[in-house]
């Protein structure tokens, strides 16, 4: 593993702004409080193989007395990158993006389950939304309960999902929880 | 006939080139691509043909590998193989004199000397007015007891010559924006603090000297395959280069550079979306909230002014009373 260098760290960031908005510096500056040490420093990221990990530096120093081939993970994997360069978000980073969620989404109860097989959320589906999304935006997606379910991103702005139809695509798809039991292998 | 042919050659012995500026190729019956290539094939077998007679014709010195020919300077003018250099921007003090119309004139290379009362070079060795050559500086009554002049002069041309360095680098980095860096310079740029992106190391290191040394090697025409090496050198490690990260763990606490790349970076991004702070929904909605307000004050007032129309029809009615009482008198 190895630290992310400019490129990398911009391309990281950018990601996760679009879904947390300034809350991005509560992210980076955690201070962290896992570890013995006296002084446990704060989260910082690190990739391994194709995968970034968000872990605290107490977790980074131990980790590094494991080989590189033997290591298979740390701390909560955030996202990962594709041959091509360009960094996506997977499932994990769920609980991290929805401590710091800027817009947020609620699922009627009887909604939660065509979601949660990877369908994306339509008008008649929803039961809350926060107000001033805009089309494009990162969107948290939770249960009538508070539970986050996974995230995605804004098909309409909150003015224009008043409008639409009930079987109007609001938010697009591109993590939920099920993603566990689905693609078990590959994540 | 061959000798005629021949004439119509035009032969390059500098660059052992030829060609024949008269061929044509017969167009009424369509060549097909065989025909084509063994054309091709003939007309250029005629043409090595010329280069080597024109090359056999020439004087010849003997020697032990055999006859050597040395060839006349080449006629035909070949294309530059990259293209032109970028001009280079004016540097800063070249900018500011076009502005003032400032001339430039050229110095004398002699100059008189006040200390020996001789005419001298103006710079090098035992040079004109120089500094160093001064045996006493008279002290002024406003002269401070404690400073040693002779030292004050030497710090004062460190300081100069560290601004005119720091000019010259400064110079260079708006070059290098342009890509108009000198040649001698582009490689070091990634080592000097022109290109703004690192800080310059305070020393190289065998390895960094190594990778430098390992790139200029490869500047020769067979890329560094066939050169020879100086006694004792090594095969270079790395020929190219390779990326550079910063350490996983650093001491006590997370990095200073780490910390410091990651705290750009975030500050870039936050204020490049810094313009959504203004909500401008938020804002239009206020707006129009404010504007209905107007309309129901708008409201308020019509209905004071039916009030008075109701008032103006009871003063009517009023009068049409006093009329009626007038005709009963009269009966």
């Amino acid at each position: 593993m190895r630290p992310l260098d400019e490129k990398e760290t911009s391309a990281v960031f950018e990601k996760l702004f679009k879904f947390v908005g300034n809350n991005l510096k509560n992210i980076v500056e955690n201070p962290s409080h896992e570890g013995p040490d006296s002084n446990p420093g704060r989260y910082c990221f690190r990739l391994h193989k194709n995968k970034i990990f968000y872990a605290s530096e107490s977790l980074v120093k131990r980790a590094t007395n494991v080989a590189r081939p033997n290591l298979v993970s740390l701390g909560t994997c955030i996202g990962k990158y594709t041959h091509g360069g360009s960094f996506h978000l997977t499932v994990q980073a769920l609980n991290l993006l929805a401590a710091n969620a800027k817009h947020k989404v609620w699922l009627k109860p009887q909604s939660e389950m065509s979601f949660l097989y990877g369908n994306h959320v339509l008008k008649g589906a929803l039961g809350k939304l926060s107000e001033n999304i805009a089309a494009g935006d990162g969107v948290v997606v939770f249960s009538m309960a508070d539970v986050p379910l996974g995230f995605g991103v804004a098909a309409k702005s909150t003015l224009d999902c008043r409008k639409l139809d009930p079987n109007g695509i609001v938010v697009l798809h591109q993590a939920d929880v099920g993603e566990y039991l689905r693609m078990e292998d590959e994540l | 006939m061959e000798a005629e042919k021949q004439h119509q050659f035009d032969v390059d012995l500098g660059n052992l080139m030829a060609f024949d500026s008269y061929h044509t190729f017969p167009s009424q019956p369509p060549l097909s691509r065989e025909d084509l290539t063994r054309q091709c094939l003939l007309k250029g077998t005629h043409l090595v043909q010329a280069i080597a007679d024109a090359l056999f014709t020439l004087p010849s010195i003997e020697d032990v590998d055999g006859p050597l020919v040395t060839l006349p300077p080449p006629t035909t003018k070949l294309p530059r193989e990259k293209h032109l250099p970028k001009p280079k921007p004016p540097t800063k003090w070249e900018a500011f004199a076009k502005k003032k119309g400032i001339q430039k004139r050229k110095k004398d290379k002699i100059v008189y000397d006040e200390q020996s009362g001789t005419w001298k070079r103006r710079h090098g060795y035992d040079r004109a007015n120089d500094e160093d050559a001064i045996p006493i500086i008279e002290a002024k009554p406003t002269d401070d007891p404690e400073e040693d002049p002779f030292a004050k002069r030497k710090e004062n041309k460190k300081n100069r010559i560290e601004k005119q360095e720091k000019n010259r680098l400064q110079n260079l980095k708006e070059a290098a924006k342009f890509g108009a860096l000198p040649s001698h310079i582009q490689l070091a740029a990634t080592a000097l603090p022109i290109t703004g992106t690192q800080a310059a190391p305070k020393k190289v290191t065998k390895d960094e000297l190594g990778n430098v040394a390992g790139i200029a090697a490869t500047a020769t025409a067979s890329g560094g395959k066939f050169d020879k090496k100086l006694a004792g050198e090594k095969p270079q490690k790395h020929e190219g280069k390779y990326r550079k990260f910063l350490p996983v763990v650093e001491g006590t606490g997370i990095g200073s550079l780490e910390r410091e790349q990651t705290e750009k970076i975030l500050n870039k991004i936050i204020s490049k979306n810094s313009h959504n702070i203004l909500n401008v929904e938020k804002a239009v909605t206020m707006h129009n909230v404010k504007k209905e307000k107007k309309r129901r004050s708008e409201k308020g007032k019509a209905l004071a002014s039916a009030t008075d129309k109701k008032l103006k029809t009871q003063k009517k009615s009023f009068k049409k009373g006093d009329s009626k009482k007038g005709k009963a008198k009269g009966k």
